[in-house]
């Protein structure tokens, strides 16, 4: 029995069988495709919407394909097997123009159709959107750090007193570039606004990565590249680097520690943008702002850890600003300890000339291995004084209750 | 079991001596012993690249850091799992195949340079020393991808014996390349056409082409690399005006055809397996020939969907559009491969179980592939266990599966021993379930926002990476009942004379394993040769077992030879 046999023997019967067999492999991919949601995370962004229901169709289409051949070779296997003792060949068919020629063209119209469905939900996803909300991201080995914008005119919703809002120091700078940028370790939006990342790397290439709004983008080292979305879920969505940065690539991530509150990298969406202000923008700008007046040292230093200036990120842990790095000393609670590391030198001494001598103050069990950062613009790894002041009085502040 | 077929009258088993051991220790120029010294080296690197997989997959029970000291150790890891499996294991694996047969299945004495051929492999041992010394001293650990500004101002001196080893294989594919070629090109026996030639040699030359004109990429890539390691030079660091993007683009211009430099041999082997298994001839010969070079050709114009996430983004969808283009091709073969079994003779030995298990897996791999071209859908996948779980599926589910059918089908042409069909089967059910449970989930954990290249992970992840663990080491134990087959029957296996398998290509025509020169007088090759179940290919056989004896026919108890390819209603 061969397929021209089967043919001799009645074409209807074979047509039956096909629009039948066909029927059932079609209807096996779009019940595979319901599996989506299952085989995804949550759909926070308009753009996971769109991705999804792509996915949803090529795994219709992917499942039949596989329930067709791997139906064909169950059937072969139990339909053609060799029985006992039969040593024949099977008919001498070389081939057949019109079989080949339907399943050429019928794979090249299935990737046809994707092709240009694909292509409708990039153009969409890349679109510009209105009002974006424009946040700077940068990677640096192993930690992510958000920049977001002040601009003059949200200065009346941050809650300042009207002393500092016209406080000359504050009006300057508003005046000169029309925004003061301040640095959070976490990306915070609302439900519906477009947001607009933009990316830069301050070692090698990273990859920023929410699995939950289904964008990805690299970071390349020497460029600046960019990425859009809009969330429509309110939550926290983990935010990850998807390209290998080195020994701590899987820390540079969001996590949860053991009493469950959020470190690392994440995605946080308010409900609405009341919330989002009232929150998370209102507190955290107001602060920076406040510090042009105030030009406290701690938040200084702390916005310049953040920033990634310095690649401090890429060796210590510390969980203010969740950083995971293990290569050199733990920096929690170095308030507590740094004036008890050597005699004779108080704790901020301690700290200053760690940063500028490190060769000289190697903990017991670390290598030496940290850059040596210097006081003078020529010298390599330049660290002017105002920020190493700034810097250690904010690792002052990290001590214990 | 050493059951030896009784020969029909008048027809004894022709035997040469074998080669013996020392023989494949040392430079030789002999075509057969080359194939085999790149099959067992390859084989060697193949287990230690498996218990890298291992311990890989060892520390992903747990989504914490614990059986590796620190992540570099982890990233050391993988890179040389990659590394050794695709440059020291596939790779020359396939060029073995092709040493031993393209010349026997030509008809020729010996390839087209021999001296060449023997050198091309002796670059290889020192490239394995060099990576496994860099391994344990150095640690490269930027990835086999080994991109910049990591692999050049954030690496180790592992990185560096690294990039000489890839050197030093990049190399060695190319002579081996540029001999296929001129092999196929001159040595044909008369009478033999292209088209007359088995799809295997046709797999090879396309794939002999591809090496000769994507390699010298990767090995000009490597020189910048190395340069900007230890000349100071600043061709991927942008502080000195050089583009870390412009490595991405050289190295996919070679990793990209890379991929059809590892599976179309494969492929070849799979087509040559399930015709002859089948008792059929080939479905569409010509189109799967020529869908070869076309995968050849348009597979260098896809390189760029490896840089979905970080290629310009206008310059994404060209490349989305001949990344789907180049599915039509694969799609034939799989298509005219389900064309040759249907109403055939299907034998369920070792080789066809691997032959059809191919086409049942590395069809996920077509399928996933095509999803992964899709931009926006790469965009959330890349870089992720999806992307693993898509490249295992062709480079395991396709080219593993299609060496171990070769391994099945030609250890008795290169030994003169069938292996152990028993163990076969083992080994095959095992290899299956392991392939499918360890690597089938990691699609869902990839789209679920699981990174690939990390030890620490989120732990919802964890009851995953423990199920697709287990399932590893099972396909880790597999492994071990082929090799055991594969030694054990070298003394205990069946003596299988010249044409166990009753096949009709040129390599069956002559002893078991062949003499020197391969062939007792001038072979005669049969017109076509996969002209199963007509009258003429009956008559074929039948000369060749007057000439040679009679063979075993293993997947049957009976002691006395079968009757050879009956003639059916088609004819």
């Amino acid at each position: 029995m061969n397929p021209s046999n089967t043919n001799r023997s009645g074409s209807s019967v074979n047509i039956v069988w096909i629009v039948v067999g066909g029927f059932a492999i079609i209807l096996g991919g779009v019940l595979l495709s319901t599996l989506t949601p299952l085989l995804l995370p949550t759909e926070g962004s308009a753009e996971a919407q769109q991705v999804d229901a792509l996915f949803r169709f090529m795994l219709a289409i992917g499942g039949a394909i596989f329930l067709l051949v791997n139906g064909v070779l169950a059937y072969s296997i139990i339909r053609f097997r060799a029985r006992a003792n039969d040593y024949s060949d099977g008919p001498p068919i070389q081939g057949n123009t019109t079989l080949e020629f339907v399943w050429t063209l019928i794979p090249a119209i299935i990737v046809t159709v994707v092709t240009i469905y694909a292509y409708s939900v990039w153009v969409n996803i890349r679109s510009v959107k209105e009002n974006e909300q424009l946040v700077n991201v940068t990677g640096q080995r192993f930690a992510w750090s958000f920049t977001y914008n002040i601009t003059e005119s949200e200065l009346s919703a941050l809650g300042l007193s009207p002393e500092v809002t016209t406080d000359e120091r504050v009006t300057s700078r508003f005046a000169e570039g029309g925004s003061v940028p301040f640095n959070y370790p976490q990306l915070h939006t609302w439900v519906g606004q477009p947001v607009h990342v933009e990316l830069q790397t301050q070692d090698v290439n990273h990859a920023f990565w929410i699995p939950g709004m289904r964008i990805k983008q690299d970071l390349l080292a020497g460029r600046v590249t960019d990425i859009r979305f809009t969330p429509i879920e309110p939550g926290v969505y983990r935010i990850v680097c998807a390209e290998l940065c080195g020994s701590g690539h899987g820390d540079m991530a969001g996590r949860v520690d053991e009493l469950g509150n959020l470190t690392g990298a994440w995605l946080v969406v308010h409900p609405d943008e009341e919330t989002f202000l009232r929150e998370f923008y209102s507190p955290e700008a107001g602060t920076t702002v406040a510090t042009l007046v105030e030009e406290d040292p701690v938040v200084i230093g702390r916005q310049l850890l953040i920033s990634g200036t310095y690649p401090c990120a890429g060796c210590h842990v510390l969980d203010d600003l969740s950083w995971s790095s293990v290569i050199g000393p733990n920096l929690n609670n170095i308030g507590n300890r740094a004036a008890t590391r050597v005699a004779g030198l108080s704790a901020e001494e301690y700290i200053h000339n760690s940063i500028r001598h490190p060769a000289d103050y190697v903990v017991g069990g670390y290598s030496n291995l940290m850059p040596q950062f210097n006081p003078e613009p020529d010298q390599p790894n330049y660290m002017p004084e105002e920020h190493l002041d700034a810097i250690v009085a904010y690792l002052l502040t990290q001590q214990e209750g | 079991m050493a059951t030896i077929t009784r020969p029909l009258p008048g027809s004894l088993p022709v035997t040469v001596p074998h080669p013996r051991l020392n023989e494949y220790l040392r430079w030789s120029v002999d075509h057969k012993i080359i194939g085999v010294q790149y099959m067992v080296t390859a084989l060697f690197f193949f287990l230690f690249g498996g218990t890298l997989a291992m311990l890989i997959r060892w520390e992903l029970l747990t989504p914490t850091l614990d059986l590796m000291a620190d992540g570099s150790a982890y990233n050391s890891l993988f890179t040389m799992h990659a590394t050794f499996m695709i440059f020291l294991w596939i790779i020359p694996v396939l060029a073995g195949f092709g040493n031993f047969l393209v010349p026997l299945m030509l008809g020729a004495k010996d390839m087209a340079f021999p001296w060449l051929n023997a050198f091309a492999f002796w670059l290889i041992p020192p490239a394995g020393v060099l990576l496994i010394l860099g391994y344990f001293a150095g640690q490269a650990e930027a990835g086999w991808t080994s991109y910049p500004p990591l692999s050049t101002l954030f690496s180790g001196d592992g990185q560096t014996l690294w990039a000489l080893a890839i050197h030093l294989l990049g190399l060695s594919s190319i002579l081996g390349a540029i001999n296929f070629i001129v092999t196929v090109k001159n040595m044909r026996p008369e009478g033999m056409g292209y088209f007359q030639m088995p799809l295997f040699v046709w797999a090879i030359v396309a794939t002999s082409i591809i090496i000769v004109m994507a390699t010298p990429f990767l090995t000009g890539g490597l020189t910048l690399l190395l340069l900007d390691r230890v000349a100071g030079t600043q061709f991927f660091n942008p502080a000195g005006g050089g583009d870390v993007l412009l490595w991405q683009n050289v190295f996919w211009f070679y990793s990209h055809p890379a991929v059809y430099i590892m599976v179309l041999p494969a492929f070849g082997i799979i087509s040559e397996v399930l015709s002859v298994h089948s008792r059929k001839p080939i479905f569409g010969y010509r189109a799967i020939a020529l869908s070869s070079m076309a995968i050849a050709l348009v597979g260098f114009t896809v390189w760029a969907h490896h840089m979905f996430t970080s290629l310009t983004p206008e310059l994404r969808i060209p490349f989305m559009i001949t990344s789907m283009i180049i599915a039509v091709p694969t799609g034939i073969k799989v298509f005219s491969w389900l064309g040759t079994i249907w109403g055939g003779k299907i034998r369920f030995t070792s080789a066809m179980l691997f032959a059809l298990g191919f086409l049942s897996m590395f069809v996920i791999g077509g399928i996933s592939g095509v999803m992964l071209a899709a931009v926006p859908f790469d965009i959330h996948t890349h870089d992720t266990y999806f992307v693993v779980s898509h490249l295992h599926f062709v480079l395991y589910g396709g080219s593993v599966f299609g060496i171990y059918a070769g391994f099945y089908h030609w250890y008795p042409k290169i030994t003169g021993r069938l292996m152990n069909e028993r163990a076969g089967k083992i080994h095959f059910f095992l290899t299956y379930v392991g392939f499918f449970f360890t690597f089938f989930p990691q699609h869902i954990v990839g789209m679920l926002g699981m990174p690939r290249r990390v030890a620490v992970y989120a732990p919802e992840f964890q009851s995953w990476n423990v199920i697709i663990s287990i399932a590893a080491f099972v396909l880790g134990i597999s492994t071990f009942v082929f090799l055991v087959n594969a030694v054990m029957s070298l003394s205990r296996g069946r003596i299988s004379g010249a044409n166990p398998w009753r096949a009709l290509t040129l390599e069956w025509a002559t002893t078991s394993p062949p003499p020197a020169h391969n062939f007792i007088g001038d072979p005669v090759p049969f017109k076509n040769p996969y002209g199963y179940g007509t009258q003429a290919s009956h008559a074929y056989l039948e000369a060749i077992d007057q000439r040679y004896g009679v063979s075993a026919m293993p997947n049957t108890d009976v002691t006395t030879p079968a009757p050879t390819s009956k003639l059916t209603s088609g004819d």
